[in-house]
């Protein structure tokens, strides 16, 4: 009686126990999944996030304009504030612009853009962006240029005190700020906007960073004469200029344009878009039929044998094989002994060694969901083996063997390491036009971008984040398209 | 009281006891008044290390329905899948002795297995027509052996011997070979079978995954066809080899143990297995 019981019990814990294992692995496989989910969507945010500047980056481009940070460093020698300004200033106009227009010139230094205060060329972008939606054009205040501004200036060493200069104005440019102030030419620079002037280049930063600071109108301290005045500049000049934020015409000019090593708002994924789809092309070239070749080998023709053994064995390891090492074959083997160079073709067949034993495996696990019962028909009526192959079992595996290739052309389109060691160009100016061209491909065009310290780099390459996955995401698509339309059709 | 689990010593002694019983037991042979149009000569198959058929010699006569029968893993399937070289696509197998069609050995050097298949069809237990359409399904033998001319009419007559053209003359091209009921989909590949025009076509449980109407349609189609072909059908229900068969041979553990007429052997049966398998003393 006591030891039926005691079993009835035991049986109940083991019941429990059990139970709760399960609920266990439940959990711990839900939280994987949702962890998972988690990062997918973190990184698909950010990306897509990052990547949105680049609508302002592009109107910034569209408008004519190339911008670059620079920094006024004061030192404490000169008493008063010390420490470093950043300013940005106009690299570049594009003749016919919106900006020349308006009259900007390479040399000026922006101020403001809307209502915000430009420190950083990303201040620019962030106040494009932050317009409001419908609103195309935004206010901006800049300092025209050295010249612009006051005309040409001199330093003259002090005499008794080498390293130090006195800034002479030489010229007053016509219709400039200095000349409206009533400067004249042999006029010393002595402070702007309580900042010590000390060279040429450094005047015009010091009124800039003060009018940052203290608004438009900068008191300058002049000596004519051995006198000391002071006079207002006006150095702020405004305009509205025109900015076209499009999505699709920021993406557009982004495919379409070359790269550009300087000014990201200019930089394009052209070379390495262009470059991935040929040496993707090759790759598939290559790829397809040897995957297929060999696959219906070793499943149709070759007989169950140690040979066959060791051949199956070896394509599994080399699917395992890191990607870099195929990067070494492709320097070796293509690029140094058949002479193709760091050429397309050489990554693209680089490229193909690397996934051939994933399609290889692929196209093997298709043709062996071909029945048996649709070969023995077809042997049954007389068929010859390639006939049966020809005619029934691949187009039986072809949904399949499709969808194998495309993923495994989906993973040669992610890789940068082998090509990177075959010596792809991580800087490529200009558009693939032969196999025989030297190339970049979007994974490395991501990486050199990502590890430039300049300012937009970064979103740029976001952006191309987000064209490598758009692209990812139609060939697989595309594979799934494919399968379910011609499973369709034979079941 | 509670059934006792089966008892499978006993089984393997009355395994060993018939195994026991066979063993120099010569085949009880009635041989058929017809010509024969494929004889087999001690033939004996091997999957691995296993034998599946032991020394079987069978004269199957022309244009007659003959009927394998014996219980399961008796090497029934074996044995007809030998008669067009359909095992030389299983790895593993291996062939002994001779099957003549026409005289002519087919296990020969320098035969051709696919030109044996074509003049010895065959039909599967389980129909499988291909995943194309109707039309498709019968022209497919006639294209890749060479028919070009007159592929139409060739299909219409394959179809209409199988007794299908009635109901699918209308979707020929539209309708795929899968999406026929069970029944019309075995007939389907009669007809695909019938195309190549073989002189045997070789059955494998043909109505085994069939309901007893379509069942009766392939019985009937079996009666009308042997007119022209020669047939051998294997059969796991002896109701049906007594029905459409004229003679019969009973397989047991891979050997020939009775062949005759029908009506003689399931009524007046020589050796006892056979005697005991048809009244369902086991099987």
């Amino acid at each position: 009686m006591g030891a039926k019981t005691k079993t009835k019990a035991a049986v109940r814990r083991g019941l429990r126990r059990r139970r709760a294992l399960g609920a266990l692995f439940a959990g711990v496989a839900l939280g994987a999944l949702l962890l998972g989910l988690l990062v997918l969507l973190v990184l698909i945010a950010t990306t897509a996030l990052q990547s949105t500047q680049l609508v302002a980056m592009r109107a910034t481009a569209d408008a004519g304009l190339s911008l670059s940070l620079r920094t006024l460093q004061l030192g404490p020698r000169g008493g008063g504030t010390a420490g470093f300004f950043p300013y940005v200033t106009v690299a570049r106009v594009a003749p016919g612009s919106p900006a020349e227009a308006l009259g900007l010139r390479r040399g000026d230094a922006l101020l403001r853009v809307g209502e915000v205060p430009v420190e950083r060329v990303s201040d620019v972008w962030r106040a494009i962006a932050a317009l409001p939606s419908g609103v195309e054009r935004a206010s901006i205040a800049w300092v025209p240029g050295r010249r612009g501004l006051l005309g040409s200036l001199r330093a003259v060493p002090v005499p008794d005190r080498p390293g130090e200069f006195r800034v002479v104005l030489s010229k007053v440019a016509p219709g400039s700020a200095a000349e409206r102030a009533g400067l004249q030419p042999g006029d010393v620079l002595v402070e702007a906007g309580g900042l010590p002037i000390t060279g040429t280049q450094q005047a015009w930063q010091a009124l800039v960073v003060a009018a940052r600071t203290q608004g438009g109108k900068v008191p300058l301290t002049i000596e004519r004469e051995g006198e000391r005045l002071t006079a207002v500049l006006d150095v702020e000049r405004r305009g509205e200029l025109p900015f076209q934020r499009s999505l699709l015409r920021a993406y557009g000019a982004f495919l379409t344009s070359l790269n550009e090593p300087r000014y990201p708002e200019h930089a394009g994924l052209a070379s390495a878009f262009l470059g991935s789809l040929y040496v993707i092309l090759v790759t598939a070239l290559v790829a397809f039929p040897l995957g297929i070749g060999a696959a219906v080998y070793l499943e149709e023709y070759a007989r169950r044998g140690v040979l066959t053994e060791i051949l199956q064995i070896l394509i599994a390891n080399l699917a395992g094989v890191p990607s870099v090492i195929y990067g070494i074959i492709g320097l070796e083997i293509l690029a140094r002994s058949l002479g193709l160079g760091r050429s397309i073709l050489a990554g693209g067949i680089t490229l193909a060694l690397l996934v051939l034993p994933i399609m290889i495996i692929a196209a093997r696990e298709a043709l062996r969901t071909v029945p048996p019962s649709v070969r023995e028909a077809a042997y049954g009526v007389g068929a010859t083996r390639w006939q049966v192959i020809r005619h029934h079992v691949l187009p039986y595996a072809l949904p399949g063997i499709f969808t194998g290739m495309i993923l495994a052309l989906s993973r040669a389109l992610g890789e940068a390491a082998p090509l990177l060691l075959l010596g792809a160009f991580l800087y490529v100016s200009y558009v693939p036009q032969s196999l025989w061209d030297s190339f970049t491909v979007i994974p490395l065009q991501i990486f050199d971008w990502a590890t430039k310290p300049q300012e937009g780099f970064a979103e740029v390459a976001a952006a191309s984040i987000v064209v490598l996955l758009v692209l990812l995401l139609l060939l697989n698509g595309t594979a799934i398209w494919l399968r379910n339309r011609y499973q369709k059709r034979w079941s | 009281m509670a059934p006792t689990p089966l008892d499978t010593r006993t089984e393997t002694e009355a395994l060993a006891q018939r195994r026991e019983e066979l063993q120099g037991l010569e085949p009880a042979v009635v041989a058929p008044s017809e010509p024969p149009v494929l004889q087999t000569r001690d033939l004996s198959i091997w999957y691995g290390s296993q034998r599946a058929l032991d020394r079987v010699t069978l004269d199957l006569p022309a244009r007659r329905v003959t009927a394998i029968i014996g219980p399961s893993g008796c090497g029934k399937s074996t044995f007809l899948r030998a008669l067009n070289r359909m095992n030389d696509l299983i790895p593993g197998v291996r062939t002994e002795g001779e099957v003549l069609f026409h005289g002519q050995n087919i296990y020969a050097k320098g035969v051709d297995p696919v030109e044996v298949r074509r003049r010895i069809g065959m039909v599967f237990q389980k129909p499988n027509p291909f995943p194309k359409s109707i039309y498709e399904n019968v022209a497919f033998g006639l294209r890749i052996n060479g028919y070009r001319d007159r592929l139409d009419e060739r299909v219409e007559e394959a179809l209409r011997r199988a007794a299908l053209w009635d109901e699918v003359k209308d979707f020929l091209h539209k309708k795929s070979g899968l999406d026929l009921s069970g029944g019309q989909q075995q007939r389907l590949c009669i007809a695909r079978a019938l195309a190549v025009q073989p002189e045997v076509l070789l059955m494998d449980e043909p109505a085994s995954a069939l309901d007893p109407i379509a069942t009766a349609r392939i019985e009937d189609l079996i009666h009308e066809l042997k007119e022209e072909v020669t047939i051998v059908i294997v059969t796991h229900n002896m109701q049906q080899a007594a029905r459409v068969s004229d003679y019969t041979a009973f397989l047991y553990l891979g050997r020939l143990v009775e062949f005759g007429p029908t009506a003689q052997l399931f009524e007046n049966p020589i050796r006892k297995q056979t005697e005991d398998y048809i009244t369902g003393k086991f099987g």
